[in-house]
């Protein structure tokens, strides 16, 4: 009972090692997507969660990611994993140099900053169709020489868990607490001795870095990639999946992202009402339940205790209260 | 006073905002163990002055330093690592975060500092402060003078060489402001050097053995409490003549 959590992800970790023997192709395909998305998502909520800082140019940094690696990979003939870490160290550059052109800008400024920066990528690839092939999609070496999903789902399986391990690392660290003092008060975290510049580079390159990453493998799965990667569209769907998931909680908005990626598949028969629905859904969740749909539960289980102890706990926080 | 043994001394700043100078050529200095409080009608410009003396403002012009060395246009972070701490006029803790976890934030920007021992340390400080029973509880859920009291905490954990009070019993209850009034004592008697911003003259009275008055930006009065609410540019300046 005292690790209800660790059991809890041993049983999700045996869940996920074995859905792809049990499930067909389609499904492991839906699974790959939720997966990506789930980097993305994750990688997202670190930064508007953790640090406060709401960027709406996430999806450009996983093109940038993707036509980075997909590029490298057609010119020079790069190994296809050394493309995807370039993929991820030149989004993480990007992502810093925008997180220091950011660094007065907070709310709506940031977000209308960002929105642009997103646009003018996805409108530099659209146009370069010598370089991109443009909306016609770039053609892209697949990952592993497999007709099979399988090995790949494997792949999407690990790049989450390292995803997840590093910024998990990350936030319970020191420097995860200077992000949430960030998020919190500037000026206060300043006076704290928090080097607020620092802070705020730092998340924009890990979550830049891993949205690069995301985007490669994505590219090397599908083996197409179009500029619509980057559109607003794709920016409004993983902001959907980690506000349902919930924010400040990474393994829930990888949740969010599993969730809606699922429903919209299995609610496809409805069309484009199903999205209807995924509004209506981030709506409530932003009216009634802040901190998201999956991260309570989460911080339950990362909370749960003996019995007997919950209550001693309790009894001394009210007693405390009194006095 | 031998410049050398200053703390903390500013040389003429100046700082406009638009056309109005919120601090005009003003000349201070903190000896080490000092509790000086600093007074003057609103607008006088005590804030901008802290601001200015902790990082958070860049004077136009004047020099500060900090036992002798050359501070100015240091950011925020860089005056709390040489030991300047600050509290705020409205206060500011981080509100979303625990009791404990907002008083870890400073500590744990110190050089070689260990969670264990910061939180340690910590705890030591909110037995002080009487805030230990409340460490797991988030800072929102305290009452002002609770927050005023952990920004003070929070302030101690960078073990600063002076500390700024913006304001430490605006809004107060009096039993509580007694409580803040005790505790700055007994750390200033134990050697910490205190500038405390205020118009609670009376809780000015129990603290300070030194007033500085400034009124449009300017020093209008240095000295013992008693000599200075006698002088008749402080008696204008709070009469408003």
């Amino acid at each position: 009972m005292r690790h209800l959590h660790v059991y809890a992800v041993v049983l999700l970790v045996a869940f996920a090692l074995v859905y792809a023997r049990v499930v067909n192709a389609y499904w492991i395909h839906v699974a790959i997507v939720s997966m990506i998305y789930g980097i993305l998502a994750a990688s997202w909520a670190l930064l508007a969660g953790y640090v406060g800082q709401f960027s709406f140019a996430h999806m450009a940094f996983a093109s940038l990611g993707g036509y980075t690696s997909a590029l490298l990979v057609q010119w020079y003939s790069v190994a296809v994993p050394l493309g995807m870490a370039a993929g991820l160290v030149l989004s993480a550059l990007f992502g810093s140099l925008i997180g220091w052109v950011c660094l007065r800008m907070r709310g709506p400024y940031l977000a209308i900053f960002t929105l642009a920066f997103s646009e003018i990528v996805r409108i530099v690839l659209l146009s370069e169709h010598q370089v991109t092939s443009g909306p016609a999609g770039l053609r892209v070496a697949p990952l592993l020489q497999t007709p099979s999903r399988v090995p790949y789902y494997y792949v999407a399986l690990g790049l989450l868990a390292l995803c997840l391990t590093v910024m998990g690392l990350v936030v319970h660290s020191r420097w995860g607490l200077f992000f949430r003092a960030v998020r919190e008060d500037e000026e206060a975290a300043g006076a704290s001795g928090v080097n607020v510049v620092r802070a705020k580079i730092l998340a924009f390159a890990v979550a830049s870095g891993f949205a690069g990453l995301a985007g490669a493998f994505y590219a090397h799965y599908i083996g197409i990639l179009t500029p619509e990667l980057g559109s607003s569209d794709q920016m409004g769907l993983v902001v959907a999946m980690a506000v349902i998931g919930g924010l400040e909680r990474l393994p829930a908005a990888v949740g969010g992202a599993i969730g809606v990626e699922t429903l919209q598949e299995v609610l496809r028969s409805y069309g484009p009402w199903r999205f209807v629905l995924f509004g209506a859904l981030l709506l409530l969740t932003m009216r009634f339940f802040r901190n998201g749909l999956l991260a309570p539960a989460w911080q339950r289980l990362l909370e749960a205790r003996p019995v007997g102890s919950v209550l001693t706990s309790s009894r001394e926080v009210r007693k405390g209260h009194r006095a | 006073m031998n410049q050398d043994e200053a703390l903390v001394r500013a040389v003429r700043l100046c700082k406009r905002f638009g056309g109005i100078t919120a601090v005009d050529a003003f000349d201070f200095s903190v000896r080490q163990g000092e509790l000086v409080a600093l007074i003057g009608p609103n607008g006088s410009g005590k804030t901008t002055l802290v601001n200015m003396l902790t990082g958070h403002l860049n004077p136009e012009s004047g020099e500060i330093f900090l036992r002798g060395r050359r501070v100015n246009g240091l950011p925020s972070f860089e005056f709390a690592a040489l030991g300047v701490g600050r509290t705020f006029q409205m206060s500011q803790p981080f509100r979303r975060l625990s009791v404990l976890e907002n008083m870890l934030v400073p500590g744990l920007t110190r050089p070689r500092s260990t969670r264990e021992a910061t939180a340690a340390c910590a705890r030591v400080h909110l037995k002080f402060l009487g805030l230990a029973h409340l460490e797991t509880l988030a800072a929102r859920n305290l009452s002002g003078g609770q927050q005023k009291l952990l920004e003070l905490g929070r302030a101690l954990m960078l073990e600063p060489l002076i500390v700024f009070l913006d304001e430490p019993f605006a809004g107060v209850h009096p039993t509580l402001r007694s409580e803040i009034i005790e505790r700055i004592l007994e750390l200033n008697a134990s050697g910490r050097t205190f500038v405390v911003v205020d118009h609670d003259m009376e809780a000015i009275q129990r603290l300070a053995g030194r007033l500085v008055v400034m009124a449009r930006g300017r020093l209008i009065a240095d000295g013992p409490p008693d000599r200075v609410r006698e002088d008749q540019a402080v008696l204008a300046a709070y009469a408003g003549v």
